[in-house]
């Protein structure tokens, strides 16, 4: 196998210009696609803009596998010391997938380079990796252009890596926010920004997903100045797996007591004369 | 802000299948347990069952194919598509689920035909003494054992499906699988209860009933039990309209209720027909209840 390869994304660098969406776009071929802000009246209604804040596309869909976040900080009521923390989020490619580890059908798989991808022609639409993934990464296709009924998300451009180009996104971020490599290498350079940071002042600043403490590494890991909170991250996601043991066993003991009571009940012979 | 989970989008079909197949495994587990220690008396009621479970099984294959996005790859659950190697993942639930599910409309459609054949209905009489003696000794037990085990699983593999996810609500309680197998038991011997009224199938009235307590009390208990162990997430749960759906039509009406019915009123037709079809009411709006409420309900981290 290669060696792993992914995105190191730092932060403090983006400037929300969504290069990185449209060449997502243009590549993979998916189309456009207005807001779609679900509301408790009208779910999937589609409304031409999000009213928060320049995010135009307001998450991941079956057709954006990028979504850059605007997030709007702000200590007063005025908003007067409005500041804005920009993010181009994608598909982490963990290390330990949840999507990966329920599948079903064997559809998503780990490539030589270490991401995780979805095979069309093989998934079934069963859904069990939109439930498992903690980061709400995958969408399912629901137009004819994307695919119908399979799930969606980045494929960490593949067909490009397969015949030595780095992921569209990368090729086109102007500020190297998004930065494609290997991953020992990536995360040899996040460090040194850090460690620039802090010494200009950002004492914030840290790595979300560089170590194995969130399932066993991302290969898209972030460069943060807040909590993961604050950019719509998991503080602290888990493997589904993670339940079924105890789970199982609250069942295991269900079924005793349901077969302890059949045993006292239907045993009881000749004492009810019904 | 974008939210970090994705509601699957296990709607109508799904809550559907999970009631249908919470009844046909209750069915089936139900008469396993009859055939493994009750009387030949009861064997009738369990003889029932059998023909109810495998339709039922059959309806619950065709619902999660039509909850599929591409509904004519279903085998993919089983074969790999690409290989065509079995695909089997004894670490995820549906997978599992899958090919457990096939075992148990295997057996569900054995033990259909046996009950045809014990009958002499559809040509089969001949094959009655065959039946018997596959009914009979340690095969028999064996069998009955087998059917059981499956017929539990069933029950409640769908919920531990629901708790080995990343949703609000569900991966935070280890007590769904739990929850769903009480209310397999009580909705199926509801469902015995009520048809014994109805075909007047002998006598196993009074010990179907006392199955059936058990069945809501244990019930009743992983209910709380659940809404205790989602903590904080029990707040937003009980103040939306799917939480007071759970409290109301599944925990009083469906549970409480039919208890309070039979201890004050006691075991007279009209209390049994009442209860039974609370407690069917209260096991299908269980269902619905939590799988609306963690892919509808807006809460942090969604």
């Amino acid at each position: 196998m290669a060696q792993a390869m992914g995105f190191f994304t730092d932060t403090t660098v983006c400037i929300g210009c969504k290069a990185c969406q449209v060449a997502c776009h243009q590549w993979n071929g998916l189309p456009a696609e207005l807001a779609q802000q679900p509301t408790a009246t009208t779910p999937g209604k589609a409304l031409p803009i999000t009213g928060n804040s320049y995010d135009n596309t307001g998450s991941f869909s079956d057709v954006n596998w990028r979504h850059v976040k605007f997030i709007e900080k702000s200590a007063h009521p005025d908003r007067s010391d409005l500041a804005w923390l920009m993010m181009s989020d994608v598909c982490k490619h963990c290390v330990n997938a949840p999507c990966l580890e329920v599948c079903p059908t064997g559809a998503i798989l780990r490539t030589e380079f270490d991401s995780v991808y979805i095979q069309q022609s093989a998934c079934n639409g069963c859904r069990a990796c939109v439930s498992a993934c903690p980061f709400g990464v995958i969408h399912m296709g629901g137009t004819e252009n994307a695919g119908q009924g399979t799930a969606k998300k980045c494929t960490l451009c593949y067909d490009r890596l397969q015949n030595g180009l780095q992921p569209a996104c990368a090729a086109a971020c102007p500020t190297a926010s998004i930065q494609f490599g290997l991953i020992e290498d990536l995360k040899a350079r996040a460090q040194k920004r850090v460690v620039a940071l802090k010494a200009a002042g950002q004492t914030q600043a840290w790595l979300y997903g560089a170590d194995e403490r969130i399932l066993g590494g991302l290969n898209a890991f972030y460069l943060l100045v807040d909590e993961p909170e604050t950019y719509g991250l998991p503080r602290n996601p888990q493997l589904p797996s993670r339940s079924v043991r105890a789970s199982s066993l609250v069942s295991i003991g269900s079924a005793i007591l349901m077969g302890l009571a059949a045993l006292v009940s239907f045993r009881r012979r000749g004492e009810e004369h019904d | 802000m974008t939210h970090s989970t994705v509601a699957p989008g296990w709607e109508w079909w799904v809550v559907w299948y999970f009631f249908l197949g919470g009844l046909a495994a209750g069915l089936y587990f139900i008469a396993a347990l009859i055939e493994l220690v009750g009387s030949e008396r009861d064997r009738e009621m369990a003889q029932v069952s059998y023909y109810l479970a495998f339709p039922l099984a059959l309806v619950c294959g065709v619902l999660l194919i039509l909850d599929l996005g591409r509904p004519e790859r279903f085998w993919h659950m089983l074969i790999q598509s690409e290989t065509g190697r079995l695909m089997f993942k004894y670490w995820s639930p549906i997978s599992v689920g899958a090919w457990t599910l096939t075992v148990f409309g295997g057996l569900a459609f054995l033990s259909f035909i046996g009950v045809l054949a014990e009958h002499g209905r559809a040509g089969l009489g001949r094959f009655r003494g065959l039946v018997r003696t596959l009914h009979s000794g340690p095969v028999g037990v064996g069998f009955s054992l087998l059917c059981a085990g499956v017929g539990f699983f069933v029950a409640s593999y769908t919920g531990v499906l629901l708790t080995a996810s990343n949703q609000p609500f569900w991966s935070d309680t280890r007590l769904i699988g739990g929850l769903f197998l009480a209310s397999a038991a009580a909705t199926s011997t509801a469902l015995m209860l009520l048809l014994r009224l109805l075909w007047a199938a002998p006598a196993s009235l009074v010990r179907l009933q006392r199955v059936n307590s058990w069945a809501l009390g244990l019930e009743l208990l992983l209910l709380v039990s659940f809404l205790l162990s989602l903590g904080a997430l029990a707040t937003p749960l009980l103040q939306s309209s799917h939480g007071m759906m759970l409290i109301v039509v599944t925990g009083l009406l469906g549970l409480v209720l039919p208890l309070m019915l039979r201890l004050v009123r006691g075991p007279s037709t009209w209390v049994t027909v009442l209860s039974c079809l609370l407690v069917l009411l209260g096991g299908f709006e269980m269902r619905y209840s939590i799988l609306m409420v963690a892919q509808h309900l807006v809460v942090a981290g969604r």
